[in-house]
């Protein structure tokens, strides 16, 4: 599906994902309906495992997989950008391109390992814990990672695209922490082509 | 949902308040034990939470329609996995409206009375805060114009009463092209499903918080033009059906 | 009580309107708030004084031992009232709704459209014999930085329950605990008729007394 395709370079990242904002506004939502509606599914989970907080982590990054390996494609089709030509490249199409799409924030990629193999995404905004107050259980602070669900979104989306990589939020201000991060890391590339030769 | 009898005093104007004395006693007691201090939640450096985020902060902002499709798909999905046919999973979908509903409504009228382009009134210049929904016809102009305009961008597209001398309590909302049908594929063996009872939902939560108790349903009834076409039945209890002959009565708008 | 004369004093000589106090307590009203759920569940209470015109904000209730309790009776008897005013006037804010005249108490009620009821009750310090009070502490310097005896009482929100002042201070107080309440129950995790627990909360609607009772 991707081979051939080539990062377009002749748009910033930034200009994609802005110019892909002011074209679609007929596909638009009110943003607090899906805030809302991640809530329900939250609150939903930890009812039905009881509270137990690893489970919900486990089943929401299930969830975001799921979701991430339909959503490339139209990630693909609204960007119109093709491959990476490094992981680099690929954080910043999931920063300035892909949460700009789907989630109109940007986060900042930072924090990159020497070997280019992992970077965490820092959140300064995020629309799917707005209104959000975790339960005063004495648990849920320190167990529930309520964002998890983006986690897997990345997974399953990246995976279509040939990269199996791991991602874990390492904090979240609904915790308490000061901000917001996701650390994302580059496991392989799933073919063995992979990565690209330099051309 | 493990559902308390919602509005069991609704009736009190005709009867002079049916609450057992009992409920009102043990409530106190439970009272006297309410927790005073609790340690509450760790909160960022900045000190910053819930209280601290305006309301109308996020009013207005738009996300991609994709994005809440793969949402709510997922959501459907998993709800699907737990049930064992479509009354099931549209009693679920119904159940996880609810809330929502109840919330929407305090979301509303906050934002009525906190700023002045109502957006429940019709005549924005209005300043006084809207009221509550007293009389039925009332709260269903609500949800069909405010709720459908904060949750799909727009109006409901239409607004019956059964004619019919039986059900007196029915009323229909229709949605020509419901936004939560759209992108959603109901799963194969579920051809009859309509995930739009999760707005249903909704409705039941909106009508119930405002003392109106309510069953509603979305059910399928396409026509050539709008092949998604999607009819809301609101069924009023009888209580609600009494109050409204002595409100009428009464004068009440 | 030094203190709370002292506070008083300081307080009316800059505001230079609430200054006829010659008995600071008197004047000083004793607030009983909470929050009940559709289905009469208590979520929320909190008890305070008046804050205005030098108040320090801490409730006196005429039967300090058994307040918690008289308290609460208080409010539940209004229930019935309060159900019959609800479908009579569609406002949120029904302002002053009933009177318990044994305790001197008011009832000032505020419904959310959600069904939550939101109840203060205000109860005024007991009145001592009419004269002797006067040689209160500070009562000199007080009457020395005064306008008339009479406008304060008329004037103060502590001085009448029922007045359009008063009314319209509570409305203030309510629509500001209305917003943290919205704000509360917006969150996923906050189900119709949870005890609201928050700290947070809890200093909310302290300071929204503070700021307008």
């Amino acid at each position: 599906m991707t081979n051939g395709f080539r990062c377009i370079s002749v748009l910033e990242p930034e200009l994609i994902g802005f110019l892909h904002m002011r074209r679609t506004r007929v596909d638009k939502v009110n943003a607090e309906l899906v805030t809302l509606t991640y809530g329900t599914i939250v609150a939903q989970l930890c009812q039905d495992y009881d509270s137990n907080y690893q489970d919900v982590n486990k089943q929401l990054d299930k969830m975001g997989y799921n979701i991430g390996m339909r959503l490339i494609e139209d990630f693909l089709a609204k960007s119109g950008v093709g491959r990476c030509a490094n992981f680099r490249e690929t954080a910043d199409m999931i920063a300035k391109v892909g949460f700009k799409i789907f989630l109109n924030v940007t986060p900042t990629v930072t924090n990159w390992t020497s070997d280019n193999t992992q970077f965490s995404l820092i959140f300064e905004e995020n629309p799917l814990a707005d209104f959000v107050e975790l339960p005063d259980d004495g648990r849920a602070q320190d167990e529930l990672w309520f964002s998890n669900i983006l986690c897997g979104v990345l997974r399953g989306s990246l995976e279509m695209v040939q990269m199996q990589i791991e991602a874990h939020f390492v904090s979240d201000v609904l915790r308490g922490d000061d901000t917001t991060e996701m650390r994302v890391s580059l496991v392989r590339y799933i073919e063995d082509e992979m990565p690209p030769e330099e051309e | 949902m493990a559902a308390p009898p919602r509005h069991a005093t609704m009736q009190s104007i005709s009867n002079g308040g049916i609450v057992p004395g009992t409920d009102r006693q043990q409530t106190q007691q439970t009272q006297a034990q309410l927790s005073q201090q609790s340690p509450g939640l760790r909160v960022p450096s900045n000190r910053k939470t819930i209280y601290d985020r305006h309301l109308n902060r996020s009013r207005n902002t738009e996300l991609s329609r994709a994005s809440f499709a793969f949402l709510f798909g997922e959501m459907v999905t998993y709800a699907q996995r737990r049930v064992t046919g479509i009354q099931d999973l549209e009693k679920r979908l119904n159940e996880q409206g609810y809330p929502l509903g109840l919330r929407l409504l305090d979301l509303l009228f906050y934002r009525s009375t906190s700023t002045s382009s109502s957006a429940l009134s019709s005549s924005s210049t209005s300043s006084s805060p809207p009221n509550r929904p007293l009389r039925i016809i009332t709260l269903l102009h609500l949800i069909h114009g405010p709720l459908w305009r904060l949750l799909f961008g727009r109006a409901a597209d239409a607004l019956e009463h059964s004619v019919s001398p039986d059900t007196p309590n029915e009323y229909m909302i229709t949605d020509n092209d419901p936004m939560v049908n759209t992108y959603i594929s109901a799963p194969r063996d579920m051809s009859m499903l309509n995930c739009a009872a999760y707005v249903a939902g909704i409705i039941e939560g909106v009508c119930d918080g405002c003392g109106f108790e309510t069953k509603v349903s979305a059910h399928n009834q396409p026509t050539e033009l709008w092949p998604s076409r999607t009819v809301f039945l609101v069924r009023f209890g009888d209580p609600v059906m009494e109050r409204e002959k002595v409100l009428e009565r009464a004068g009440v708008k | 009580m030094a203190a709370a004369s002292k506070a008083a004093i300081s307080s009316s000589a800059v505001l230079g309107s609430i200054s006829t106090l010659n008995n600071p307590s008197l004047l000083k009203m004793s607030y009983y708030f909470t929050i009940l759920s559709p289905t009469d569940t208590p979520l929320f209470n909190i008890a305070f004084g008046t804050s205005k015109g030098g108040g320090d904000g801490i409730a006196r209730f005429r039967f300090p031992e058994t307040a918690q309790y008289m308290n609460q009776f208080i409010i539940h008897s209004s229930l019935d009232i309060l159900e019959e005013a609800q479908w009579t006037n569609g406002g949120m804010y029904l302002k002053h709704i009933d009177t318990y005249p044994p305790a001197a108490a008011y009832i000032s009620a505020f419904l959310t459209p959600s069904g939550a009821r939101f109840l203060l009750l205000h109860q005024p310090p007991n009145l001592p014999s009419s004269t002797s009070s006067s040689s209160g502490l500070g009562s000199s310097s007080l009457l020395g930085t005064a306008g008339s005896t009479t406008r304060a009482s008329s004037s103060s929100i502590a001085a009448n329950p029922t007045s359009p002042q008063t009314e319209e201070a509570v409305r203030q107080f309510m629509n500001e605990v209305y917003e943290n309440y919205v704000k509360t129950a917006m969150s996923p995790f906050y189900k119709q008729g949870m005890e609201i627990k928050s700290p947070v909360f809890r200093t909310r609607v302290t300071a929204a007394g503070k700021k307008w009772l």
